[in-house]
């Protein structure tokens, strides 16, 4: 069923939208990330506006980060001094962000900013998934159970305005969290993720936070930064597509609370070398797209702006 | 005495729009563009009484203007990038023309003197490209890119015109349309391209229902819209997580 999407500007099938939310729904519910850094993507091989897909995706992650901080919080697994910190560096960097993203855009260029970030971060992060997966896989194999041992004194326990985080069993100091949670504002507001993947592993390797409320606190954090990118990117941009949105929402959380009960019943690297996968096709993809000599030249682009 | 009898002779010799006439209409006056839109049809129908048999009838549909920016893609670092190029400023987003007769003698020259005046003309000065060939090339790829989005339509079609009284004639638009007044002109002319009578229409097109809520709230009421986007999406999240929480209990 074909509808006509009132801020892309585009008619696209219902069905195939649906279903796009709910595979990389369930896929995000299997890994505890947001998904945004498939779906982004997607959507704009699906034909969306890259500015559109971006700012629309930030509102698709708002509702389903939402949803899975609600059952973190039954749990009592998040950090909400952690969280807190790192919404205070987050809302900067969002801010900064849809600033960055509406000068590109009032250049014309914002469709091959987008591809080039997406390029750079699904081909480095697929990579690095691929390769993690591979020597997880092998050492499973030989069953050496070796543990990562987390690092007690790193060069964080030396800066300055230290303060003690309970809940993470924590006393450390709040630059670094207010700096990871700018990052991940600046890649909310210009990429459409909730930037799980890069959140986690620093919550872990860089604060490290423990393993338990981790994920709950990660989805605190990328609640408040994509509701708020939403926001700017609807006052600064006007490119929020809600119905748009409330498709991917749908989908997105079916998807995701089936993918979040199977989790336990998966085996996981096998699965990431999947995803890793289907990161880096998605990734060559948006390159080639962008090397290959266009059928077109020439194309039209309507209004005052480029 | 003598120069009154002159003005009449005069006035009926100069006169042709008391020989030839042309009535119309159209099957609908409006459009709505809902989110279920996937293209629509207009039927422009009506009666004519020419002049004689080298009478035509010509008949343009005109959209409501908006401008166009024609970007090309050069290769930079081996990438492909857009690069703006020209600028057209309030053109017609929709134009069709259509004859009932296509061996009209001047049709060329009807061709051209519209498409000038409609998109070649509006090309804006600061776009003006280095060679002196570049603003044929532009208006030549405007009017092609138009062409293949369907949107612009020259001569393709013919007017349809029964036992020399009536005539009829379909015009399709496409699924993305602007929405605004779409002018519909009915013109009889001569052998020589003169306007002998005419009759005009117009049809509105307009948003309708979530499609218009959601375009006139982004465009006019951002931070309304903002906040509106925001609270449907937490109040989804919200209703998903107690949904599946009742479902497994």
């Amino acid at each position: 069923m074909q509808i006509f999407l009132p801020i892309a500007d585009v008619p696209v099938d219902l069905f195939v939208l649906l279903i796009l939310g709910a595979a990389v729904g369930f896929l995000s519910g299997v890994f505890g990330i947001g998904g945004g850094f498939l779906m982004t993507p997607l959507l704009i091989l699906l034909g969306i506006p890259a500015a559109v897909a971006v700012a629309t995706e930030a509102n698709q992650i708002a509702a389903s980060s939402f949803s899975g901080v609600l059952a973190h919080l039954k749990r009592r697994a998040v950090d909400f001094k952690m969280g807190n910190i790192l919404v205070v560096g987050g809302l900067l960097g969002s801010a900064v962000g849809v600033e960055v993203f509406r000068i590109i855009k009032s250049y014309g260029q914002i469709e091959l900013f987008v591809s080039l970030c997406y390029i750079l971060f699904l081909g480095s992060i697929g990579t690095l998934m691929f390769l993690e997966s591979l020597s997880t896989i092998q050492k499973s194999r030989k069953s050496e159970n070796t543990f990562k041992q987390k690092k007690k004194h790193n060069w964080i326990h030396g800066l300055p305005f230290k303060t003690k985080f309970k809940s993470s069993n924590l006393y450390i100091s709040a630059i670094p969290p207010v700096i990871i949670g700018f990052i991940i504002g600046i890649l909310a507001s210009i990429m459409g993720v909730g930037g799980g993947f890069i959140l986690i592993p620093a919550m872990i390797y860089i604060l490290g936070m423990p393993t338990k409320v981790v994920i709950g606190t990660s989805l605190y954090q990328i609640m408040f930064i994509t509701a708020f990118t939403t926001f700017m990117h609807a006052t600064q941009n006007k490119t929020v597509d809600l119905l748009l949105a409330l498709i991917l929402i749908v989908g997105g959380v079916l998807g995701a609370q089936l993918g979040a009960r199977v989790t336990v019943r998966l085996k996981a690297e096998e699965i990431r070398i999947l995803l890793a996968i289907i990161v880096l096709l998605v990734c060559l993809k948006l390159a080639l797209d962008l090397m290959i000599t266009p059928n077109d030249l020439f194309s039209i682009t309507y209004g005052s702006g480029s | 005495m003598r120069a009154l009898i002159f003005a009449i002779i005069f006035i009926f010799s100069t006169a042709p729009f008391s020989l030839s006439s042309v009535i119309s209409d159209i099957d609908k006056s409006n459009i709505e563009l809902s989110t279920r839109f996937d293209g629509t049809s207009i039927l422009v129908f009506g009666a004519l009484s020419p002049e004689n048999d080298s009478t035509s009838l010509l008949i343009e549909i005109i959209g409501p203007s908006t401008s166009v920016n024609i970007r090309k893609k050069v290769q930079i670092w081996g990438i492909w990038v857009n690069k703006k190029i020209a600028r057209f400023k309030d053109i017609p987003s929709f134009y069709q023309i259509s004859i009932s007769n296509p061996e009209h003698p001047v049709l060329i020259e009807i061709e051209n003197q519209k498409l000038k005046s409609l998109f070649y003309d509006s090309l804006e000065a600061n776009s003006t490209p280095e060679d002196v060939n570049g603003v044929e090339q532009y208006y030549l790829e405007l009017t092609r890119l138009k062409k293949k989005l369907g949107k612009l339509s020259v001569f393709e079609e013919q007017v349809n015109i029964i036992d020399k009284k009536l005539f009829s004639h379909k015009v399709n638009l496409p699924k993305k349309i602007h929405p605004g007044i779409y002018k519909i002109k009915m013109t009889l002319i001569d052998q020589q391209g003169i306007k002998l009578s005419k009759s005009e229409q117009s049809v509105k097109v307009s948003k309708v229902g979530v499609q218009e809520f959601l375009s006139y709230n982004s465009k006019n009421n951002p931070v309304f819209y903002g906040l509106f986007s925001v609270i449907i999406a937490l109040f989804l999240g919200f209703s998903a997580a107690q949904l599946f929480r009742w479902l497994y209990r």
